[in-house]
């Protein structure tokens, strides 16, 4: 019965493949409509969002920062209400990350602001004296990908049904005005909390730099999801 | 029946047949080995008897391969 | 049948990714030295700018020590084993010549590229997976063709059973392929979008939950299909052939293959614990967990048994010191990590140094071991010449013990210290910590581990010089060693 197995490589391979995929079908498959479906009243990343989001994987902040709060009361008392399913529902990829060296950040939005991200991003140690975290610089001077950003909000909506407006559609033109009527007045929104006369100076002439992107991230993490 | 439900069937049926079939394996190896039907551990030496040289342990179609060397 | 008389095995192929597993160890474990000094002495982050901290370097050095150092070990180990249990020199194909050096050279630059988009921060962020769209096609043809040159082998083999070693490079090719190909499932957003935005970007087919599902499927079982069954495809072949004695239980072999197989895909979720993934994925990938005790310890106490009666090469021969002492790690990582599963302690473990720490068990102790003792097998046979000095390697052996105890001692205890500490409530049901006084409590863990990395880092300067000048300037051997690798 099995002799067969030891001798001819392809029916070998084959069985060897049903093994592994066996597992794979089993545990991922039965859940996959049912832990995508949003939370009551979630909302999109808006494009400035996005472009903060992309700062957030650039950097990579994962390799040190959760998104993810387990239901402990513990990790309540500490970051808030553990992390729902439902509430990773437009993230893609996901963000949880394997590793705190720094704290959690799914719900940072609930409780820090616009002018603490700008100190604690240009010199950590200037907020958290003990901190172990790098200075980001350079996210004072890079600019954020906005084009992108809203590539991948047009992407999402049309391939994966996200539910954004009309605003976001296909091509440059379609762009160009997005960015101007919606993503530059929500920077300015940032910049309005910020205290850095350049970066307020950048985002007036029609540029917003990365520190600006990931702050709008970073607040939209909390409460804000539904708001 | 929902399909949580067939799914859920599905695996402990295909977990079953996983473990008879594995625990069959186990008895075949050992059972072909007494009865002399088959020696398994000669393959062992697989690893140490491996010049280009050497002899195969079990030649793979060996008619063919010296009709090809011979053109 | 002599039609085989005067034919040789080629190892043109085996020589180039000897060199590569060699510069991507020394360039790997730089960063890893470098990332783990960040943490003890943030300072350092800002030697490169923008490139150099700790959060750009990390995933370099992970995906520099997995795919350059890791991959280029065993595809080594593969295209010399696979040759010599198939008693099939790869000579004897055109196809397969022409073929094996299109592999090597779409992987060097696959590396180079890889090296690049890295360090810029483009990145799908998955981890084990950050490469981009245009890198997952060129890997995933890199892989293909690999599959085209292992079954090419097989199909003009004369030895007609498949050896132990073979089944396990079967199955570390079929399941990276499958894996790797649903986690990196994405949409370039530029053909999405009317041409909008950077080519490079993709978005993932899976979103929350659903990817994080998908990813640690994969993540888990990089680790079995890189880091596990490879490796064992080498030492099953590698420890017998050094020490001159078959494996001390084939048929056991062959049942902990089919146990791994079957086992090890379950166990994925076990990244997972406590997450928003349905709970009955993650008791059951806690339950397989300790199950994969049992295919593993199978395999490992396999390895060891086959030392049976020949225990005093272990104090004559460096080449089995670094395979014994590999097992041995394999048996600690294989018992550690299934304690990491068990949900209660996985609430404390998880999101600490512990995790890391387990990880660097079995890859400082287990894989980098093994690939040291198969090149140090291979070279004398490769390049016809003897070991260059035996002293140094067993020096390098010595040192990068102290250095893996030094390194896993530290992060248990970083580890459990700060998952204690998260929890610790006063009297009134309090937090009692800050986050940042969990933080500063692991200097001296980190000071340490990054020592251990250092010295470790040192083990591989050792090696590699004991390996360059094996290749260049090693005495000239007449005929091939059959067993023991000689080393001056």
């Amino acid at each position: 019965m099995f002799h067969w197995l030891e001798k001819n490589p392809f029916f070998f391979a084959v069985v060897v493949f049903l093994v592994i995929a066996f597992a794979g079908v089993v545990t991922i498959l039965p859940n996959f409509s049912e832990a995508s479906q949003p939370i009551k009243g979630l909302k999109p990343y808006t494009v400035l969002e996005l472009a903060g989001k992309e700062v957030y994987k650039k950097d990579n902040c994962l390799s040190c920062h959760s998104q993810l709060i387990r239901p402990f009361k513990s990790e309540t008392d500490r970051y808030g209400q553990y992390s729902l399913s439902g509430e990773y529902a437009y993230d893609r990829p996901f963000l949880w990350g394997s590793k705190r060296t720094g704290p959690d950040l799914h719900r940072v939005g609930n409780y820090r602001t616009t002018d603490w991200h700008e100190n604690h991003m240009w010199d950590p140690k200037s907020v958290v004296p003990d901190s172990i975290m790098p200075a980001y610089k350079h996210q004072y001077t890079n600019m954020a990908d906005i084009e992108t950003a809203y590539a991948e909000a047009v992407t999402v909506k049309n391939i994966f049904k996200t539910p954004y407006g009309p605003e976001i559609a296909e091509g440059k033109a379609a762009f160009e005005k997005h960015f101007k009527d919606v993503v530059l007045p929500e920077a300015k929104m940032i910049t309005a909390g910020m205290k850095k006369a350049d970066i307020k100076a950048m985002v007036d002439s029609g540029e917003i730099p990365e520190i600006v992107a990931i702050i709008a991230y970073m607040n939209r993490l909390g409460n804000k999801r539904t708001q | 029946m929902s399909i949580a439900d067939i799914q859920a069937y599905a695996y402990l049926v295909g977990t079953v047949i996983a473990v008879f079939v594995f625990y069959n394996y186990i008895v075949y190896l050992y059972r072909s080995e007494k009865r002399g039907e088959k020696d398994h551990e000669k393959f062992g030496k697989l690893a140490l008897d491996d010049d280009i040289t050497s002899k195969p342990l079990v030649d793979n179609n060996p008619e063919a391969k010296n009709e090809k060397k011979e053109k | 049948m002599q039609s085989n008389a005067g034919m040789e095995y080629d190892y043109s192929i085996v020589k180039l990714f000897l060199w590569t597993t060699v510069i991507f160890g020394i360039v790997g474990m730089l960063i890893g030295v470098l990332i783990a000094a960040q943490l003890a002495y943030p300072e350092l982050n800002y030697l490169l700018g923008e490139y150099g901290t700790f959060s750009r370097l990390r995933p370099l050095h992970t995906n520099v020590v997995i795919y350059g150092f890791t991959l280029s070990a065993i595809w080594a180990s593969f295209y010399y084993s696979g040759q010599r249990v198939l008693k099939v020199s790869i000579a004897e194909s055109k196809f397969l010549s022409i073929l094996i050096k299109v592999h090597f050279g779409l992987y060097i630059i696959a590396a180079a590229a890889m090296v690049v988009t890295l360090l810029m921060g483009i990145t799908a962020s998955k981890e084990y997976a950050q490469m981009e769209w245009p890198l997952d096609i060129v890997i995933v043809l890199i892989w293909v063709i690999w599959g085209v040159a292992m079954f090419g082998l097989i199909g003009i083999r004369r030895e007609k059973t498949l050896y132990i070693s073979m089944w396990y490079y079967i199955a570390c090719f079929l399941g990276v392929a499958m894996l790797y190909l649903f986690n990196n499932m994405a949409l370039p957003t530029y053909f999405f979008s009317g041409g909008l935005g950077n080519i490079m970007h993709s978005v993932s087919m899976y979103s929350g939950t659903n990817d994080a599902m998908v990813q640690w499927w994969w993540g888990h079982n990089a680790v079995a299909f890189v880091f596990t069954v490879p490796i064992i495809a080498m030492i099953y072949y590698f420890l017998p052939k050094e020490s001159g004695q078959a494996i001390y239980s084939y048929k056991l072999s062959l049942l902990s293959f089919w146990g791994l197989m079957f086992v090890y895909l379950w166990a994925g979720g076990h990244h997972l614990l406590w997450s928003t993934v349905p709970d009955w994925v993650q008791t059951m990938s806690s339950v397989f967990s300790i199950i994969l005790i049992l295919p593993s310890w199978g395999s490992a106490i396999n390895m060891l048994l086959t030392m049976k009666g020949g225990w005093n090469q272990l104090t004559e021969n460096p080449i089995i010191k670094l395979m014994v002492l590999a097992s041995t790690f394999y048996m600690l990582a294989t018992l550690e990590g299934p304690i990491q599963a068990v949900k209660s302690v996985n609430a404390i473990a998880h999101f600490t140094d512990w995790i890391p720490g387990h990880v660097h068990d079995g890859t400082l102790g287990w894989v980098a071991f093994m690939a040291f003792a198969a090149v140090m097998h291979m070279a004398p046979r490769v390049f016809k010449r003897e070991i260059y000095s035996k002293s140094l390697l067993d020096a390098q052996f010595w040192l990068q013990t102290v250095a893996i105890v030094l390194y896993f001692a530290s992060m248990w205890i970083a580890g459990i210290t700060q998952g204690m500490m998260w929890r610790a409530v006063d009297e009134y049901g309090n937090l009692m910590y800050s986050f940042i006084d969990t933080v500063s409590v692991l200097h001296p863990y980190y000071v340490i581990r990054a020592l251990g990395g250092f010295l470790y880092f040192v083990g591989m300067l050792m090696f590699a010089y004991n390996f360059y000048k094996t290749a260049t300037s090693g005495r000239k051997l007449e005929t091939e060693p059959q067993f023991r690798s000689p080393m001056a």
